[in-house]
């Protein structure tokens, strides 16, 4: 039997096991099998990155204005340059950029005021942010008030109109997609058989389709005096298409929600809009964040079908200036920016749902 | 069953609380309710027992909706319920009610816990319904706690703050269902506790529960169910002392014999 033992005061690690070396031999050279592995990844990570590291920067060319003044060694960003404004706002009048700025501005400036959240009034500004600010920016974008010269929509193009059918997209579906999800679990038959009907008819065909009956058949339909922008169609198209998806992400989180919750909330006497908006939606929501994140991340990068309709986001104007004559033979150059500028943007709203997920998470584990 | 109710002086007003006329429900085939007549005073306290499967808990939960029953009468506070949603949600107002898994909100404080119905439902002001809830905090014996997540609470505390949850909204009638079984032994006290307080004040209270020892302490009448009907309904007394029916019998000799 062991008694009264003297305490042991805490010491330190013995300095093997701490520190980058230790971790180097813990992780990457313990044993032969592991270190062999980590010297093959070594070989192959040195086969791919200097290569690439050597024709994107050190033997790119960046100034200048004609294909001429790349010596073709690396990447020719001067193709880049020349058309980046193109990239950035497609066929918008060169006069009017500054329009498309102030929108630009604004956007990003409301997504960093609603993202951080040291910055206060956020209910303030997030209303704003879906009421005022989409008003401002038709009225700035498209023109025809205030003696703004009208800039009709086909002319919108590149970054600024991916932008565009992505937030639209993202902002109309999660709304709708929560009522449809509602309505999918509601014990009302006619709205919940519509709610089936909705979700499983766009879920079941491809967005391609979607687009080219919004622009090719919607048109037969409606009386011939009228007619509907192609932009719009195509926003409207793409919402519908992506609410269901958002519908299913939404009503996996409902489920997981026990029962007792929104038993506990009826017996409080609450309506079923309060249970919902309350209760079971706040904690629902929170659990589907990589799941809305990860249908806006597919969303945004579904912008790129548009361009089958004739409408010019960032992919197409990019393969539409792959196209010229006198930049012909630059499509690397071209397809490689399209992807990093897309790139940049999904992995900033992967890394923000991060982010939220620890943030709400803390305090209340169950 | 009167006379256990007229001895006991906290219960001298005569109006019904709860009635429930020939309730009966199914689950499918399944007949879980079969019969029921039950009426409830103002004040009377009543301890509702039986074996697993008997339809205690569905009857209780019968009384504010959150089951539906297909035929008979159920009356609480004078308001017939029916199906009528606003009918069904004035009821459950008045109506307080305490899980076996009490059921917190962990998205919310507990101190929003015990907020927000009465913030809500009742519309009143923020710091009305804080200080209303620091006070039935306190009453449970946890106001310390109010910033903390239910998450951060043992399970004992939890259901203490669900029942300072549901006396926010100033209930005239509280159910109970088994509301200490999912509690380790040394936490059953502490909740039974604050019931017993709370019985004392004359609040009218119908409880699901095996805690014996409760149930002799403050029901006026304890009720023994199975197979979906009242088998035994009498004081806690002569109920545990001489029961009539067999099956009583032996359901006491099961849970008391241990």
């Amino acid at each position: 039997m062991i008694h009264n033992r003297t305490m042991i005061e805490p010491k330190p690690a013995p300095s093997s096991s701490v520190g980058p070396v230790a971790w180097l031999r813990s992780n990457l050279f313990n044993g032969p099998i592991n270190t062999i592995f980590t010297l093959i990844g070594l070989y192959i990570l040195y086969l791919l990155v200097v290569p690439t590291v050597q024709w994107a920067f050190i033997n790119a060319d960046w100034v200048g204005t004609t294909r001429d003044d790349c010596s073709r060694e690396g990447a020719c960003w001067v193709f880049i340059n020349a058309r980046f404004t193109q990239f950035i706002y497609g066929l918008y009048p060169r006069s009017e950029i500054w329009r498309a700025n102030i929108v630009f501005a604004g956007f990003f400036t409301l997504i960093a005021w609603l993202a951080i959240p040291r910055l206060p009034f956020k209910h303030w500004v997030a209303v704003f942010a879906l009421v005022g600010f989409p008003v401002i920016a038709y009225v700035l974008l498209h023109g025809g008030y205030f003696d703004l010269p009208r800039v009709p929509t086909h002319r919108w193009g590149g970054l600024m109109l991916t932008l565009l059918l992505a937030t639209v997209g993202m902002v109309g579906a999660l709304p709708i997609g929560i009522v449809l999800a509602l309505g999918r679990r509601s014990n009302m038959p006619i709205v919940k058989s519509f709610c089936v009907i909705f979700i499983e008819f766009w879920r079941g065909v491809p967005l391609i389709t979607v687009l080219f009956m919004a622009s090719v058949m919607l048109p037969l339909f409606l009386p011939s005096d009228m007619s509907v922008d192609r932009l719009v169609r195509a926003l409207i198209g793409l919402t519908l298409f992506q609410s269901a998806y958002m519908a299913e992400v939404i009503r996996g989180g409902l489920q997981a929600i026990p029962k007792g919750q929104e038993e506990a909330a009826a017996a409080l006497g609450m309506t079923y809009w309060k249970r919902m908006g309350l209760i079971i939606l706040p904690q629902a929501l929170k659990m589907m964040i990589p799941g809305i994140v990860n249908t806006f991340i597919s969303l945004f990068k579904d912008t790129t079908l548009v361009m089958i309709i004739g409408l010019f986001d960032l992919l197409g104007i990019v393969q539409a200036a792959l196209a010229d004559s006198r930049w012909l033979g630059f499509s690397l150059e071209g397809y490689v920016f399209a992807a990093f500028m897309f790139w940049i943007f999904c992995f900033s709203m992967s890394r923000y749902s991060q982010y939220l997920e620890r943030k709400l998470h803390t305090g209340h584990k169950r | 069953m009167t006379q256990a109710a007229t001895n006991n002086p906290g219960t001298s007003t005569s109006d019904l609380m709860v009635e429930m006329r020939g309730v009966n429900k199914w689950y499918g085939d399944f007949h879980v309710l079969r019969d029921i007549y039950l009426e409830v005073k103002r004040g009377e306290r009543i301890v509702i027992c039986g074996p697993s499967g008997s339809g205690k808990s569905t009857m209780i939960r019968c009384i504010n909706h959150l089951e539906e029953h297909q035929k008979g009468e159920i009356v609480v506070g004078g308001v017939p319920l029916t199906q009528d949603v606003k009918r069904i949600e004035q009821i459950r107002r008045s109506v307080g009610m305490v899980f076996q898994h009490f059921n917190l909100f962990p998205h919310l404080t507990v101190l929003e816990n015990c907020c927000i119905a009465p913030m809500w439902v009742q519309k009143k002001p923020r710091k009305e319904a804080e200080a209303m809830a620091m006070q039935y905090l306190e009453r449970v014996r946890i106001a310390e706690q109010a910033k903390k997540y239910p998450g951060q609470l043992s399970g004992g505390q939890q259901q203490r703050v669900a029942i300072a949850r549901s006396l926010c909204m100033h209930p005239d009638v509280m159910l109970f269902d088994e509301p200490t079984s999912a509690l380790d032994p040394e936490m059953i006290k502490e909740v039974l506790d604050v019931m017993v307080e709370l019985a004392e004040e004359g609040m009218t209270m119908l409880c699901v529960t095996h805690e014996m020892g409760f149930a002799k302490t403050v029901a006026d009448r304890v009720i023994f169910m199975d197979q979906g009907q009242i088998i035994e309904e009498n004081a806690p007394e002569p109920f545990f002392n001489n029961p009539q029916s067999e099956r009583t019998q032996l359901f006491l000799s099961q849970i008391l014999g241990h």
